[in-house]
Parts: structure tokens; C-alpha cells; sequence
């Protein structure tokens, strides 16, 4: 009998054993759960965080803050054993057997009936009896806690940002600022060729990455873009050749003149490889200078004397190569304000949406209760009401491809895209720009084969007279914009 | 050691047979009330009294009778009226002659003198002779001239009452009804019950009982009761449901809201006492060693029903006791 009591003494302890740690498991799973939970709700936190690896620690940093609170107020207690004997009893139908065993064990009780209910209880009770009677289950938080770890994992490991505040696609850092600053002078370098810009916009990208991998904050990375600004300044390319000219000229008669500088290659490898075109080199002389910007640039550089072909071909790569570089020169020069603005007065939103504009060549639009003067048709600038700038239509950044579409018909189509000069409202583009570009395309057309013989001559003509048609039109006026 | 288990089991087996004979007895002439009967011998092994509530002809008295057969018990009635006197219960002195002719006052005993006593329709007598009743149901002795007389052990007090017929009754003082361990009402019987009572007292005489249980058997009962063994839990269950009975005001747990609502007082000590022993012999009767839930939960209204003092607003209403125990029961868990 004595042998028994032991055994089931040993069966009932390891019940409560195997209760106390369900209880303990359940309880850690649930620390889990809302330490993911809370991890998750932190995403938007991870800024303010001192050093970038540390943002994978604060699951662990809540677990050690929530463990103890929720072992220590769900401790197992003396009602937990009188539960699980009690649930004991319910499934192996005892009638209280086993919680009255327990207890006169408890109180080593050895009177008759005491034992009768030891020896009936220890008859039904079998050994390892409490693990296969009540196996683990978990509870919802453990079911959910693996999915939130995969969540919370995948948006750390990808690096989504999440912010406080809607509707701001400002980035959070200056870094973030700088990467997206960086991507658009690259851009704007691509489209233009411009070499120095593309390198410098590359340098930035780079630059901006590090500062976001490292989440230094943004002091230490305005000494840096500092360090870039001087060497911009440093290595900027100097003013060109004919710079007494470029230098009063504005950025959009530069670009304006370097595409008439490209119709004007076009139109003279065109002449030369027409057989039997009419014209000799001053003749297309004359055509070219109808072109205002480029005749502005001829005028001084002729003095009444006529050029060869070989000599106007020449002349107009140096002329395109050095506006090129002054375009260039201006966008290292622009990005060099930009990031020395940053640096200096970079703190503020006002300040940075300031810097911003500079970057790209603008002015900062009328804001509290001052009244547009020049752009009072723009939705937003009515006085006394704060624009917010984010709000404002979109503009087009210089540069931006423009895409014209005709009416689709049978057959083969192409398309065709025009680089619109941006202006509020609109952006337009020179209509000698568009018939060079169509021009081209039909060359290119007529080489590939793609347009029947017997139509060729009358392309070439439609286009020559084209040209010849801009001649006439130039006295009238300088420009004719097509707008989009 | 393994002689003690075996004496108890023996000993258990021994009142489980016992139970199962009376209860075979008594039902070759009482149809139904299987509860019923078991709760009057639980009451019975416990040294309680009760108080039995029915309409008139549902076989309250031929029950106790039969009680007093079965047991081989002596057996008294006493049929309660408006003029019965408290001696007419208890006995008196009267003068007679010694054997060498001197007077002497010599005490006739009453019909209280018996193992059992039948009560009969107790609340037509008036409270003065109802609370005659009074110490012989609690201290089970009476005091006549100032003399002290011992009732029968095993004794035990069957009253009945009518539950309509209010008119020239006395209502039972609370006190008085307190001291009842169990309160039993006979519920009108089934159809195939009242054809089995049709049969068993129309076509032949009622059959004679055979004695199934003594007096020595009955005390020896009561002490194998006291002995089993009551879980901490299963104890402060029946207390919480106790407890459970009053109104947040004397002290109550307010777990029902029924009780909170209708309850003036709720449950006297005394009825967690009739609770735990009742819920101790019944698990003796079932062969069990120790008192279960189950227990608790089946004796709580014979133990509890009398016991609750209900408001004015609950006779209003027509909530009786029995609801009320039967929320406490479905209230209170049992574990915490």
C-alpha cells in the first residue's frame, strides 16, 4: 500500500509538473506575441534608433520587458493544482478522487477510508498518464506569433519604412533626400549627356546609400555632403570657350540653341547625303542661321563671310560640345548650391523644401497670404492660405520625356519622344526640335527600307520643304511652340 | 493497512446493500419517490429531521410509516391541530399511586418517545405546540416538571405540511424550520405512477414490510458518515454556494442575481452543516469513499430550500427557492 501512495504521489506531482510547464510555454508564447506586436506598432520608431543594427534587438528588448510582468502576475498558484487535479478528475470520470487523494497525501493521512480513496484513485490513475491525457495545446497567441515573426522579419530585412503622418512623400532622413535628389540629376545627366553632372549624381547615390545603411542621422552626413560640395566645387568644369556668350545666356536658350545645334547636323548630313540636293554650303548657312539661337551665335562668328561644309560641320560639333559643357557646368554648379544649402540651412522643412527648388534651378513659389504676381492662375494661391508644396500639381522636371501620339491605323507604327521644356502649367518644345526629330526618323525610315520606293522622293521632299517653309517663317517670329 | 481499506470497503459495501434493500423494500408500497425516500434516510443516518410538503394524498404518511417499518423502528404520529397541547407531545405528570398507596407524580411519556415521529400537517397546531417540537429536535430530549428525558436514538422528526389550505394554519417560526435538516417536497406523480398506485392499493392489501435495517445498524451508519473524507476544494465549494445564496448586503458573494434580487436572508451555518453531511452520506450510499461535486450539487436544495427568506417582491413574482438554488448552482463554478 505504502508502495502505492508513492506512485501515485509521484503521478499526481508530475501532472502538476507537466501543468506548470503548459502554463509557462503558454505564457512565453504570449510574451512573444506581443512583443512582436509591439515590434511591429515600433516600425515607424526605427529612426530614432542610435545605431541600425539595433532595430533587430527590440523583439528581444520587449520580451525581457514583458517576460517577467506576465510570469510573475501568472504564477502558478495553489488554485492551478486544484485546477488540473480538478480537470484530473472530470476526464478520467474520479468523482474527486484525485483531489481528495492529493490532499490527503498533502496531509498524510493513513486512516481507512483516507486509503480507500489513495487506492481507488491510484487503480485509475496510470503512470505517465497526465502527458498523454493532456497533451499541448497551444493557445492562438502561439499560432499567430510565427506569422507575426515572418511579418515583422520580412519588413526589417526589406527595410520598409514606415512613418508617422500621412500623405508626406518626403523622405524621413537627408539621406533619403539626397538619394532621390541624386537619382534625378542622373537622369536629367543621361537625357543631356551630361558627363560631370552623371558622375557627380552617381557620387551622391552612393554617397546617400552609405548615410541610409548606417542611420548615422543626419549631422554626421551634412559633413559629408560638405566634403562633396567642396570637391564639386574643386573639380568644377570651367566656363567655356565662348563663355563671354554662354554666360548672359539663360539655361533654356542654352538648351534651345543645343538642339538647334543638332537640327543643324542633321539638316547638313541630310543635304550631303542627297544626291543631287540643291544648295551649296552657304546656302544651308543661310538655312541654319534661320535657327534664332544659332544664328545668334553665327552672326558674330561669320562677319558677312560664307563657310564650307566641312567648316560648318566643324564649327557646329566645337559650338555643341561647348554648350554641353556649360550646361554641365551649370548642373554640377546647381547641385553644388543644393547640397551647400542643405548643409548649411538644411534644418526645417522650410529650409530643405528651399534647398530643393535651388537644386533645380527654381524659385520657391508665394506662400502665406502673399499673392502669386506671375502665377495667380495656379490652383492653391489664393492669399492667407498656406500651400503645402507637396500639394501643388505636378510639375515636370527639365528634361521630361514628352510622348506624342497620333491615330493609330493599319499597318506598322512608331512613336516618337519629345523632350518638353517644363513651364508652369504646360511644358512646350520648339517646333524645329519636333521636325528635326520627324525628320530623322524618316531618314532612318527610308535607310531601313520600311517606306515603298516609289514614296521615298516625296518624304524628302515634304521634309526639305519643311525646312525651307521654317526659313520664311523665321522673319516672322523666332519660335513656334508646339505644346502639349 | 491493507486490513483497514478492506474494512472500509467492506463496511461501505455493507451500507450500499442496505440502502439498495431499503430502497427495494419501501418501493413494493410507495410508487416513485425514489429521491424522496433516499433523502429521508439520508437524513435519517445523519440525525436530521424533515419536512415533508405536498398536497394532501401523495402518500406522506404511508411513506413514514413505512419508514418505521422497514427499520424496524418504533413508530408515533401526531396529527397536528389547532387545540393539540404541547404535552399532548412531549407526555405529562400525572398523580397516581405507588405500590404502597402513597401519590407520586409518574411521567407518561408522548407520542415524541419514538425512533420516528410523524408530524402530521404540523402548521395547524399552534406555534406553542410547534415549538414544543423545538428541543426534542434539536437536543433530542424534552424537559417535563423540570425533569430531563432522553429521547430514542435513532430518532427523527417527519413533519408535513399542506401547501394550500393556509386558512387556520401557522406558519412554521423560522427558527423552528431552521432546525428541519432537509426540506422534501412530494411532486404529484406520472401517469404510469398513479396506474401503479391504482394497482397496488385497489387489487390486494398492502404487503407486509420486512425489516431491512435495526437501530445499531442506523448509529453505526452515522459514524461511518462522519469519516468520509472531504476535499479542501469540494468543502469550499459547498461554502462558496452557501454564500452564494445571500445578498452582497449580509455578506454574500452576489454570484446569483436571482439571490441578490429576491433573497432577505440567505442560508444559515446550520445549512452548510445538513449540505456537507448529507453530501457525505450520500457518497457512502453510492460506495464512494470521498464526496464529489456531484454530491454537493444534488443535495443542495433539500438541504438550502427552507432555508432562504425570500422578499416580498419574489411572492409577487412567484419565485420560489428552488429557482434560485438551481442559478447558484448553474453561478458558482467549482473550482475558482
Amino acid at each position: 500500500m505504502d508502495f502505492d501512495t508513492r506512485v501515485l504521489h509521484r503521478e499526481l506531482a508530475e501532472l502538476l509538473r507537466w501543468e506548470r510547464r503548459k502554463r509557462r510555454e503558454q505564457i512565453l508564447s504570449e510574451v512573444l506575441f506581443y512583443a512582436l506586436l509591439a515590434a511591429l506598432v515600433a516600425l515607424p520608431l526605427h529612426g530614432w534608433l542610435p545605431a541600425h543594427v539595433l532595430r533587430w534587438f527590440i523583439p528581444a528588448l520587449f520580451i525581457a520587458a514583458l517576460a517577467p510582468v506576465f510570469l510573475i502576475r501568472r504564477r502558478w498558484q495553489p488554485l492551478h493544482s486544484l485546477r488540473a487535479l480538478a480537470r484530473l478528475d472530470k476526464t478520467l470520470r474520479l468523482e474527486e478522487r484525485a483531489i481528495t487523494a492529493w490532499e490527503l497525501l498533502e496531509r498524510k493521512e493513513t486512516g481507512g477510508t483516507a486509503l480507500l480513496v489513495l487506492k481507488q484513485a491510484s487503480e485509475k490513475i496510470h503512470p505517465g498518464a497526465a502527458r498523454a491525457l493532456f497533451p499541448r495545446s497551444g493557445n492562438w497567441q502561439a499560432y499567430v506569433a510565427l506569422p507575426l515573426f515572418v511579418l515583422w522579419f520580412a519588413m526589417v530585412w526589406f527595410d520598409v519604412e514606415l512613418r508617422f503622418g500621412r500623405g508626406l512623400p518626403a523622405p524621413a532622413t537627408l539621406a533619403h533626400q539626397i538619394r532621390e535628389f541624386s537619382r534625378e540629376l542622373q537622369e536629367k545627366a543621361k537625357s543631356d549627356g551630361l558627363r560631370e553632372s552623371l558622375r557627380w549624381g552617381r557620387e551622391l547615390e552612393k554617397a546617400a546609400q552609405k548615410g541610409i545603411e548606417a542611420q548615422s542621422g543626419d549631422e554626421p552626413f551634412k559633413r559629408e555632403l560638405a566634403g562633396i560640395a567642396k570637391k564639386m566645387e574643386t573639380a568644377r568644369l570651367p566656363a567655356a570657350d565662348r563663355h563671354q556668350g554662354f554666360r548672359a545666356e539663360t539655361e533654356q536658350n542654352l538648351k534651345d540653341l543645343k538642339a538647334e545645334v543638332e537640327a543643324a547636323r542633321d539638316l547638313l548630313n541630310f543635304s550631303e547625303g542627297a544626291k543631287g540636293a540643291q544648295g551649296s554650303g552657304q546656302k544651308w548657312l543661310e538655312r541654319l542661321a534661320a535657327l534664332p539661337q544659332l544664328k545668334k551665335q553665327f552672326d558674330p562668328q561669320l562677319q558677312g563671310r560664307s563657310l564650307g561644309e566641312n567648316e560648318l560641320r566643324s564649327y557646329l560639333d566645337k559650338l555643341n560640345d561647348q554648350v554641353t559643357r556649360e550646361l554641365d557646368r551649370r548642373t554640377v554648379l546647381d547641385a553644388q548650391q543644393f547640397l551647400e544649402q542643405l548643409t548649411k540651412q538644411g534644418k526645417g522643412e522650410k529650409g530643405e523644401t528651399e534647398a530643393r527648388l535651388a537644386g533645380r534651378g527654381e524659385q520657391q513659389r508665394p506662400t502665406d497670404g502673399e499673392k502669386a504676381k506671375t502665377k495667380g492662375h495656379l490652383p492653391g494661391d489664393e492669399p492667407g492660405r498656406r500651400e503645402d508644396v507637396f500639394a501643388a500639381p505636378p510639375q515636370l522636371p527639365a528634361a521630361a520625356a514628352t510622348q506624342l501620339k497620333g491615330l493609330l491605323a493599319e499597318g506598322a507604327s512608331s512613336g516618337m519622344a519629345f523632350k518638353g521644356k517644363p513651364s508652369p502649367g504646360k511644358s512646350e518644345i520648339s517646333q524645329d526640335e519636333v521636325v528635326a526629330t520627324y525628320r530623322r526618323q524618316a531618314e532612318a525610315e527610308l535607310e531601313a527600307e520600311q517606306v515603298p520606293e516609289s514614296l521615298k522622293d516625296i518624304i524628302k521632299h515634304y521634309f526639305l520643304s519643311l525646312g525651307m517653309g521654317e526659313e520664311k517663317k523665321s522673319t516672322m517670329s523666332d519660335q513656334q511652340p508646339v505644346e502639349r | 493497512m491493507m486490513e483497514a481499506v478492506a474494512q472500509v470497503e467492506e463496511r461501505m459495501d455493507s451500507a450500499r446493500r442496505s440502502f439498495e434493500a431499503l430502497k427495494a423494500e419501501m418501493a413494493r408500497v410507495i410508487v416513485g419517490h425514489g429521491e424522496l425516500i433516499e433523502q429521508v434516510f439520508i437524513a435519517l443516518v445523519c440525525g436530521g429531521h424533515c419536512l415533508l410538503e405536498g398536497v394532501p394524498g401523495l402518500g406522506k404518511t404511508l411513506m413514514v410509516r413505512s419508514f418505521g417499518e422497514v427499520l424496524s423502528l418504533s413508530f408515533s404520529r401526531i396529527q397536528f391541530t389547532p387545540d393539540l397541547m404541547p404535552a399532548d407531545i412531549t407526555g405529562t405528570n400525572v398523580l397516581t399511586d405507588d405500590p404502597s398507596g402513597r401519590k407520586i407524580f409518574d411521567f407518561q411519556r408522548g407520542p415524541v418517545f419514538a425512533h420516528i415521529v410523524l408530524a402530521d400537517e404540523i402548521n395547524r397546531a399552534t406555534p406553542k405546540t410547534q415549538s414544543a417540537l423545538l428541543e426534542a429536535m434539536q437536543e433530542q430530549s424534552v424537559t417535563v416538571g423540570g425533569k430531563l428525558h432522553r429521547l430514542e436514538n435513532p430518532f427523527i422528526v417527519l413533519a408535513t405540511q399542506n401547501p394550500i389550505e393556509m386558512e387556520g394554519t401557522y406558519p412554521l417560526p423560522e427558527a423552528q424550520v431552521d432546525r428541519f435538516f432537509f426540506k422534501l417536497v412530494l411532486h404529484y406523480p406520472s401517469r404510469e405512477e398513479l396506474g401503479r398506485i391504482a394497482d397496488l392499493t385497489t387489487a390486494a392489501p398492502l404487503a407486509e414490510l420486512r425489516e431491512v435495517l435495526d437501530a445499531a445498524a442506523i448509529l453505526l451508519m452515522r459514524q461511518w458518515v462522519r469519516e468520509v473524507p472531504l476535499a479542501e476544494v469540494v468543502k469550499d465549494y459547498a461554502v462558496r454556494l452557501v454564500l452564494a445564496t445571500h445578498g452582497r448586503q449580509q455578506g454574500g458573494t452576489g454570484a446569483a442575481p436571482l439571490a441578490e434580487k429576491y433573497v432577505l436572508y440567505g442560508s444559515s451555518p446550520r445549512g452548510l452543516q445538513s449540505l456537507i453531511l448529507a453530501a457525505k452520506a450520500r457518497a457512502l450510499f453510492a460506495g464512494r469513499p470521498n464526496v464529489a461535486f456531484d454530491d454537493i450539487r444534488a443535495m443542495l436544495p433539500p438541504s438550502l430550500r427552507h432555508r432562504l427568506i425570500l422578499n416580498l417582491e419574489a411572492d409577487a413574482e412567484g419565485v420560489g427557492t428552488d429557482k434560485i438554488l438551481a442559478q447558484v448552482l448553474e453561478q458558482v463554478p467549482e473550482v475558482p
